[in-house]
């Protein structure tokens, strides 16, 4: 087990490091010359005062060495400053990065706590009118846009109790009731899709399971209906929902980007879109490359769990 | 322009597959997806036809500001006094074409990329399946934010940012069933036979990997749809005045509490046109392929 968690760890390397090669290339091959958009029309500026900026934003010489300049400084810490107002990227990352663990952490939550029991019931009760609304609820829940759900329950909220959340940002450790009343919407919105995608899938490998011949034999030999379902089948079930929530890690991340800006949350999204209207690129790269990695952690954990659950893996 | 040729090719590409391959569809009972392709056809014809028969320009501020739905603007009007239910139309036209637009460059460079892969093996594989793995490393809305991000917001690369994004399911999809397919004796008689290379692509493993690309392209429509709807909620796909579904779920932000219409209809709009696809992807995976296992949404297909 602890050979597989660090043959995974040392696979991630490789990852990251390609990563931030198309990350970086990615900026530096959109069109328009950082330069001139950034000083715009404004002709008074010499060549010398725009050679300057561009030692000030890395993005002198050739691309092997740019790149080299910005991958070892962000080895030590250093992902540049912002062009706006020359705060460290790091510090503006650091500041967003929790709001985005927490949504995401609550959204996976909801998402998992609702998802799985209506699967299981979904699945034991086959063909039953709760079964066929948890399916049609299923592919509704995957057919909404987590924006559109997020803008209805505000609306939904407005109307009927006359509340929205408290805006501006609380931290949960200050306050954590305004803290959580501020994040239950966003999260609501972003999990309903996962929600959906957690419940088909557990009735799809429930389903499987239930017709094992072990399931057969343990109901055979008299243990409670109960016990076989959670005990027997709900355990092995659960193996293939485990690699679904690693991709919904990545969509829940998309998910996030959009309700950040809906309800005012300033997480990594929220820079990154920020990032990209000001055309603030040191941001932009130092955002991408966050939620690209914060998205191959998540995997590698994903795996790791994995191969706990299932030791067949972990041995290869 | 770039994108709209890739589209031509798709239809080629469809074109060239023999009709009996398609023969199932003859043979198709399955509710879910006579629903949803019911939905889509509805779609289709909104977005063709709509326009002839509610004749009212999307554009044109005549009306009253903000008037609740009525039998004259039967979806109401929004902030500038423009007729809501036109301008969801006008959203239809653009939503289909940026998914048939963005799917077909996913369709071609994804299937291009596959079979050139899968046939020839080894390093150009192996370096091509590395690149494909690692777009799947970046969670798939973020890189259209900044892909479109960085071309400038608008929706001709609103467009090109979906398709570039969803171009690796694809490769990854046409690689495996490539490899599966190039295992079996039919091909190699036929190299036997002294076909060359270009036949064995596109006479013998095209027509045979066709089954799971079409439920590729129905679950990514509705992707690609939604892509584009959240891109342009943000400001970076389809540009105001022009309506789309996403710029005026963006708009009606502002009037939440005093036009709720606006954020209603164009939201019920998306969600009816993914609801769509996705029983269709449904009914059709049932049929096609019963080895594809679960892909909904955004998940790929692992192969």
């Amino acid at each position: 087990m602890l050979g597989f968690v660090a043959r995974r760890v040392l696979l991630m390397i490789p990852t990251v490091v390609g990563i931030s090669i198309i990350i970086f290339l990615m900026v530096r091959l959109m069109p328009g010359d950082i330069i001139d958009i950034l000083f715009g029309a404004d002709i008074q500026v010499s060549e010398e005062e725009k050679q300057q900026a561009r030692i000030a934003l890395g993005i002198e010489g050739s691309y092997p060495e740019q790149y080299w300049n910005w991958a070892s400084g962000v080895v030590t810490g250093d992902f540049g400053q912002s062009f706006r107002n020359a705060e460290p990227v790091l510090d503006v990352l650091l500041r967003a990065v929790p709001i985005t663990f927490e949504l995401m952490i609550l959204s996976l939550l909801i998402a998992v706590l609702i998802g799985v029991p209506l699967g299981v019931i979904s699945a034991v009760r086959r063909d039953s009118s709760s079964d066929y609304a948890a399916r049609v609820g299923g592919l509704v829940g995957i057919s909404i846009p987590n924006f559109w759900l997020a803008t209805l329950l505000l609306l939904f909220t407005s109307r009927v109790f006359g509340w929205v959340p408290p805006l501006g940002y609380v931290s949960f450790f200050d306050d954590p009731l305004t803290n959580l009343t501020q994040f239950v919407l966003p999260a609501i919105s972003i999990s309903v899709f996962t929600l959906a995608i957690v419940m088909r899938m557990v009735r799809a490998t429930m389903l499987e399971v239930l017709s094992q011949d072990y399931v057969r034999t343990a109901r055979a030999k008299g243990v409670q209906r109960r016990l076989v379902i959670y005990r027997h089948a709900l355990r092995n079930a659960l193996i293939p929902v485990v690699t679904v929530v690693g991709f919904e890690i990545g969509i829940l991340m998309g998910g996030a980007a959009i309700v950040e800006i809906i309800f005012g949350l300033p997480g990594v999204g929220y820079v990154l879109l920020n990032s990209i209207f000001n055309r603030d690129y040191p941001l932009v790269q130092g955002a991408t490359l966050m939620i690209a990695v914060i998205f191959v952690l998540a995997n590698l954990l994903v795996d790791i769990v994995y191969g706990w659950l299932d030791p067949r893996i972990s041995q290869h | 322009m770039l994108a709209a040729d890739a589209a031509g090719d798709a239809v080629g590409a469809w074109e060239a597959m023999p009709r009996r391959r398609l023969a199932f569809l003859g043979r198709w009972h399955n509710p879910i997806g006579i629903v949803g392709a019911a939905v889509i056809g509805f779609n289709v014809l909104l977005a063709l036809f709509g326009a002839l028969v509610w004749s009212v320009d999307p554009d044109a501020q005549d009306a009253e500001r903000l008037l609740p739905p009525s039998w004259g603007n039967p979806m109401g009007t929004d902030e500038l006094g423009r007729d809501v239910l036109a301008r969801i139309i006008h959203g239809a036209q653009v939503s289909l074409q940026v998914g048939a637009i963005a799917v077909g460059i996913a369709l071609v460079a994804g299937t291009l990329i596959g079979l050139f892969a899968g046939f020839h093996r080894g390093v150009v594989d192996a370096v091509l399946m590395r690149v494909v793995d690692l777009m799947f490393a970046f969670p798939g809305l973020v890189l259209a934010i900044v892909i479109a991000g960085l071309l400038g917001p608008s929706r001709r690369n609103a467009m090109i940012a979906i398709g570039i994004v969803i171009t690796p399911a694809f490769a990854r999809v046409v690689r495996g069933a490539v490899l599966e397919v190039m295992g079996f004796p039919y091909i190699e008689s036929t190299r036997a036979l002294g076909a060359s290379s270009r036949r064995v692509m596109t006479r013998h493993l095209l027509p045979n990997i066709a089954a799971p690309l079409i439920v590729l392209v129905t679950v990514y429509l509705s992707t690609a749809i939604l892509a584009e709807a959240a891109l342009s909620f943000l400001g970076l796909g389809t540009q105001p005045p022009e309506a789309s579904w996403g710029g005026m779920l963006n708009t009606a932000r502002s009037y939440i509490d005093a036009a709720w219409w606006l954020s209603i209809f164009p939201g019920a709009a998306i969600m009816f046109v993914c609801l769509g696809f996705n029983f269709l992807g449904d009914g059709l995976r049932d049929i096609l392929d019963p080895r594809l296992g679960p892909t909904v949404g955004d998940i790929p297909v692992k192969k």
